[in-house]
């Protein structure tokens, strides 16, 4: 088959592999008809995620038809159109039986390297590095989907693969990022980062039923798209005017946001000078892995007593964390990979009532050997691009 | 020689961690006991494991692929996966599952072609 795999720093490449078997009953092999490139597939692209290898296949957002089962698989069958969530859980340990899916205990074989870099492994994820399992991903024209009875929801009504295809990853993901934030009604909540994550949280967070919303980003479309698709009501665009805590205190009354919601992680691009040119001169020698400009901000934005939810990515470490503020201010800080398979069903009934249409986010379409001009065009913003979608 | 110690959390009561670990013959010549994990977690295992050269014969070992310990831990993991999955987690940089000597030398994230398949045995 065709498939995306990573070949070193800023290289991708499509290439001839083997097909996809079933290697434990309860595995199945699906056929894919769409598949995206993540925000995050961009850190393993930039070199900033470790243990990647030379001709791993990348994606985790993927959709498509289920073409073969292993025996333990009774809930799926071939023709099935299925969803698949991007963590891989095995729905029967301590972690998925508390809906804890992103840190299963047993979905990754990687366990021991894991440990080593986060003290305890986290689960299995589809192309996202041997850190989380090694899992081939879904940029291809098949994919293996371990634990098939556990992680796929299936698709039954004449909803586009565009529709429905971001359940897997970014629409859980932002809704994910504004669940954390414990919205009741009335609050201000900020969004650093208008990528597609952050378009799903604004979206989630209108939804559940925060009054302002604030949109932070420098890229004017993207910002016109959280007031225009997302239900944005305010923006902060940080290239016209760099202060972002300052403005966020202009726009909450002085107070700060209630919950501040990170969708930009660990390769932030604004930041004080002097400290984001320290940040990138330690990421470039590796003695930090990640630049925290979002981070920092979101604790010295955030009101006394509020929330800061992470669900941009991080990977390492982290210099300058402002903990004066996060302790004395009394903060509660969250974050995670999204339990996609907690938010599944019913992010799906969600988009079936029609109180959003996912498909917002999509601005190219390529055919899958065209990935590597999807990944560049992606990561330098070219194009008014959001996402990209891969028809394999 | 040092003893360290191996320790995992297996969901599920002790009596049917106890039988299952007898059944799997786990753990040849070593200590392990069993402990009920708080608040309904399941059970507790902790493995004994002697480690010949203490630290240093750790580090040795970890590089050759042989110590001991890091053996172990492997082997409670697959225990774990078996008893709570019903089988070994494989992905395709580690098509065997866990296994400390793929540590360092694992395949690329891509479908194993045929003949390594069977090398494997899946």
């Amino acid at each position: 088959m065709r498939a995306n795999v990573w070949s070193g720093r800023n290289t991708v490449q499509v290439e001839n592999v083997p097909d996809p078997q079933i290697l434990n009953d309860r595995d199945a092999i699906v056929k894919i008809t769409s598949t995206a490139i993540c925000g995050s597939d961009l850190h393993l692209y930039d070199g900033y995620i470790p243990a990647m290898k030379k001709g791993d296949i990348l994606g985790h957002e993927f959709m498509g038809e289920i073409v073969e089962v292993g025996r333990g698989v009774s809930n799926l069958s071939v023709g099935d159109r299925v969803v698949v969530p991007f963590p891989i859980a095995c729905g029967n340990c301590w972690a998925c039986q508390h809906e804890l899916y992103s840190v299963c205990e047993n979905s990754n074989p990687n366990a021991g390297l894991a440990e080593k870099a986060f003290g305890h492994p986290t689960a299995g994820i589809f192309g996202y590095s041997h850190l989380t399992g090694g899992y081939a991903g879904g940029q291809a024209e098949y994919a293996r989907v371990p634990y098939a009875d556990v992680g796929p929801i299936k698709i039954e009504d004449d909803l586009t693969d565009e529709q429905v295809l971001f359940l897997s990853d970014i629409f859980p993901t932002g809704y994910f990022g504004a669940d954390l934030c414990n919205i009741q009604g009335g609050e201000v909540v900020a969004v650093f980062g208008a990528g597609p994550v952050g378009q799903f949280a604004i979206a989630s967070a209108v939804m559940m039923g925060a009054e302002r919303v604030i949109a932070i980003d420098r890229l004017d479309y993207r910002l016109q798209m959280a007031v225009n698709r997302a239900g944005a009501t305010d923006i902060i665009n940080f290239d016209e005017d760099p202060d972002i805590v300052e403005q966020l205190k202009e726009l909450s009354g002085g107070r700060g946001p209630d919950a501040v919601i990170d969708a930009v992680g660990m390769e932030a691009t604004h930041g004080h000078g002097v400290v984001h040119t320290a940040d990138r001169l330690k990421q470039a020698t590796r003695s930090e892995s990640d630049r925290g400009h979002a981070l920092r901000d979101a604790i010295l934005a955030c009101r006394p007593g509020g929330v800061v939810s992470v669900m941009g990515v991080y990977g390492g470490l982290l210099d300058k964390f402002p903990s004066g503020a996060f302790m004395n201010k009394g903060l509660t800080l969250r974050s995670g990979q999204c339990p996609v398979q907690k938010y599944l069903r019913p992010l799906y009934d969600h988009i079936k009532n029609g109180d959003i249409d996912p498909s917002f986010v999509v601005t190219h379409r390529l055919p899958l050997g065209e990935a590597p001009n999807g990944f560049e065009t992606f990561k330098h913003k070219q194009d008014e691009c959001v996402k990209v979608v891969l028809k394999p | 020689m040092a003893t360290r110690k191996a320790v995992i959390t297996v969901n599920r009561p002790r009596e049917e961690v106890e039988r299952l670990w007898r059944e799997h013959d786990q753990g040849d010549g070593q200590a392990v006991s069993f402990r009920k994990a708080p608040g309904d977690r399941g059970t507790e295992i902790h493995l004994e494991i002697e480690q010949r050269g203490g630290k240093l014969g750790e580090a040795i070992g970890s590089v050759v692929g042989a110590a001991p310990l890091a053996k172990a831990r492997d082997e409670l993991r697959h225990f774990k996966q078996l008893v709570e999955t019903g089988e070994i987690a494989r992905s395709d940089g580690v098509p065997e599952g866990e296994q400390v000597q793929r540590k360092f030398k694992q395949r690329p994230a891509q479908p194993l072609p045929a003949s390594e398949r069977q090398e494997v045995g899946v």
